[in-house]
């Protein structure tokens, strides 16, 4: 889609209108709906999802699987509370496509229209760079993974999730929703009815991957629900970083997306889970994601959510062993007609386990805002510490802002701090910028990336750019 | 009901009848209360009796009418889903991570008893 020449821009402007010039094409383009090997009819029933497993060739116990968790998911009434989630038509749901016959090893055999796909996306360049593999996500199937050969030799597995449960189904049926079961939530057992794609990572004892392994995930069919479900096993003493990137083209009509995401890390592991959100203002992001930290073990999730049209996201810390340390770095940016719930919950169930919630909120254009957490030091849990910071920036008189801190404390020496702020951006801040010779507009963005800046930094550096473009775009035309 | 006696160390357990044993065979629960608490005992598929505080660790809803696998010896909470080992009261699933309370209970003159 072409973009009108403006005159004389500046450097930056131009680079800016690069950024939105490109921006349709790389996230808003819409491939031709053909060429899939299956695609279920909408709406959910036994049948769709005994015809997901049999498409599949799954083995029994995940069928059964299946059809208990569409039983709980039928008989869990829709959530209430956070977003307003009674604008799904259930029914109305593509819940499973698949793109492709097989998964491809090599970029070449990949098809070309998929390939189109992720050359937009910058896959191949980024992998060249500096990734260990890529799975990239196409239609609830992954269809093109690799992992480097001196992973593979340090025993790590990183595979899509249905190749995961084909090729190690004795370790995966070992963790399978022992972190997240299929009656948590609605939206979880959503997922577990028909889960599809997603990746599995196997860590074993003591390997320490050394650069982060990377996911993208999209989806583009109209209606067509995405449910990808990983699963990351980091043995006693690994060290992984698993990175996921999330683009949507735009649609005429609601998308949903809800993933489950659940991690084990063993004693004295260290996983991160970065996640670099933007689906399109119409997809319902539902994601359940919790980790389980045993002794020693550090757990970190960094979530920057930015697009969709209601998020409701809050990645969770079971700190179970002692000494255990978990983190959340949380963003949201909630533009016109958008909503993000989002937030994070630690539970302390050990002795001295410590931890950590910095949440950010930006909220323009009439968005809003949720920051909804929860922080608890169970009885047992004795020593232990916590910090939580939430704080909030609205750009206009029109958004909003909203804070649900819980915080609850069975031990009497826990050291607990909580801190939460609600800002908007000053006229004195501008007019300082703007005395320094910025116009109001890149004032405004510096006062964003300024308050973001903490999270952002812990970025791997392509994601920080990237997440700093997509803040700018979000910013673009915002003000005057 | 067998009287028990309480001194300043020692609690000495009650033990009350809850049903007649043929009337609690491989994969059924009895649910009873005892002062005040709910109990729920099982039979497992080992034939053993084994019997769970009626509450989730997780939330304190009931647990004992979750889905019993007598072939696991396991009860599924049915607000959250936890799946608990009846032989322990551990969780072996989140989102509970504590262990409930677990109670003796035998059989005794053909009648199934328990010690709470």
């Amino acid at each position: 889609m072409a973009t009108p020449e403006t005159k004389a821009p500046s450097d930056d402007q131009t680079a800016l209108k690069e950024i939105g010039a490109d921006y349709a094409e790389r996230f808003g383009f819409h491939d031709p709906e053909t060429g899939y090997a299956y695609k279920a009819p909408k709406g959910l029933s036994e049948q769709v999802v005994r015809d997901i497993s049999g498409y599949k060739s799954e083995p029994d116990w995940m069928r059964e699987f299946r059809l208990k968790a569409l039983e709980h998911f039928r008989a869990r009434p829709t959530p209430r509370w956070g977003g307003n989630l009674a604008q799904i038509d259930w029914e109305n749901i593509h819940y499973f496509v698949r793109a492709s016959e097989k998964n491809s090893r090599s970029w070449d055999d990949v098809p070309d229209d998929i390939k189109k796909t992720f050359d937009r996306l910058g896959i191949p360049e980024a992998e060249r760079k500096f990734l260990s593999g890529v799975g990239a996500q196409y239609e609830s199937e992954v269809v093109y993974h690799q992992v480097r050969e001196d992973l593979e030799k340090q025993g790590v597995i990183f595979m899509d999730m249905d190749s995961g449960l084909r090729e190690h189904e004795d370790i995966v049926r070992e963790y399978w929703a022992t972190v997240i079961p299929p009656n948590d939530n609605k939206l979880a057992a959503l997922n577990s009815a028909v889960w599809s794609g997603g990746s599995f990572v196997y860590v074993p004892a003591g390997v320490k991957v050394e650069m982060p392994l990377q996911a993208y995930f999209r989806i583009n069919t109209e209606n067509m629900g995405q449910f990808e479900r990983t699963l990351i096993i980091a043995e006693e003493g690994a060290d992984v970083h698993y990175v996921e990137g999330c683009t949507a083209p735009v649609y005429s009509t609601d998308s949903l997306h809800s993933a489950v995401v659940e991690i084990v890390a063993k004693p004295g592991a260290k996983v991160r889970y970065t996640t670099v959100q933007n689906w399109s203002t119409n997809v319902f992001n539902l994601v359940t994601k919790r980790a389980v930290a045993q002794e020693g073990a550090t757990m970190e999730w960094i979530d920057c959510n930015l697009g969709s049209k209601l998020t409701m996201k809050y990645p969770s810390i079971y700190l179970l062993g002692p000494e255990a340390h978990g983190e959340i770095l949380s963003i949201a940016f909630a533009g016109n007609g958008q909503h993000q719930d989002a937030g994070g919950k630690i539970i302390h169930g050990a002795p001295k386990t410590t931890s950590s919630i910095f949440a950010k909120s930006i909220s323009k254009d009439g968005g809003r805002g949720t920051y909804r957490g929860l922080l608890e030091i169970a009885k047992g849990a004795t020593e232990a510490r916590s910090k939580v910071v939430c704080d909030a920036l609205l750009l206009d008189e029109e958004s909003r802002s909203d804070t649900y801190p819980t915080i609850r404390i069975d031990e009497s020496d826990a050291n607990v701090g909580h801190e939460a702020s609600v800002s908007k951006i000053g006229e004195e801040q501008l007019f300082y910028l703007q005395a320094h010779g910025l116009d109001e507009e890149e004032a405004s963005k510096m006062i964003v990336n300024g308050f973001i800046e903490p999270i952002t930094k812990e970025l791997p550096m392509e994601y920080a750019v990237e997440m700093n473009r997509l803040i700018e775009l979000q910013m673009e035309g915002s003000i005057g | 009901m067998t009287s028990t006696s309480t001194d300043d160390e020692t609690v000495v357990a009650e033990s009350i009848t809850v049903c007649r044993a043929d009337e609690l065979p491989v994969g059924a629960m009895r649910l009873i209360e005892a002062e005040g608490r709910k109990i729920g005992v099982f039979r497992c598929g080992d034939g053993e009796l084994y019997a769970i505080e009626d509450r989730c660790s997780h939330d304190d809803g009931p647990l004992a009418e979750g889905e019993f696998d007598a072939a696991a010896c396991t009860v599924e909470c049915p607000r959250h889903g936890s799946l608990f080992d009846l032989r322990t009261g551990r969780p072996k699933t989140l989102p509970a991570f504590q262990p409930v309370e677990t109670f003796e209970a035998r059989v005794e003159n053909g009648e199934v008893k328990l010690d709470h």
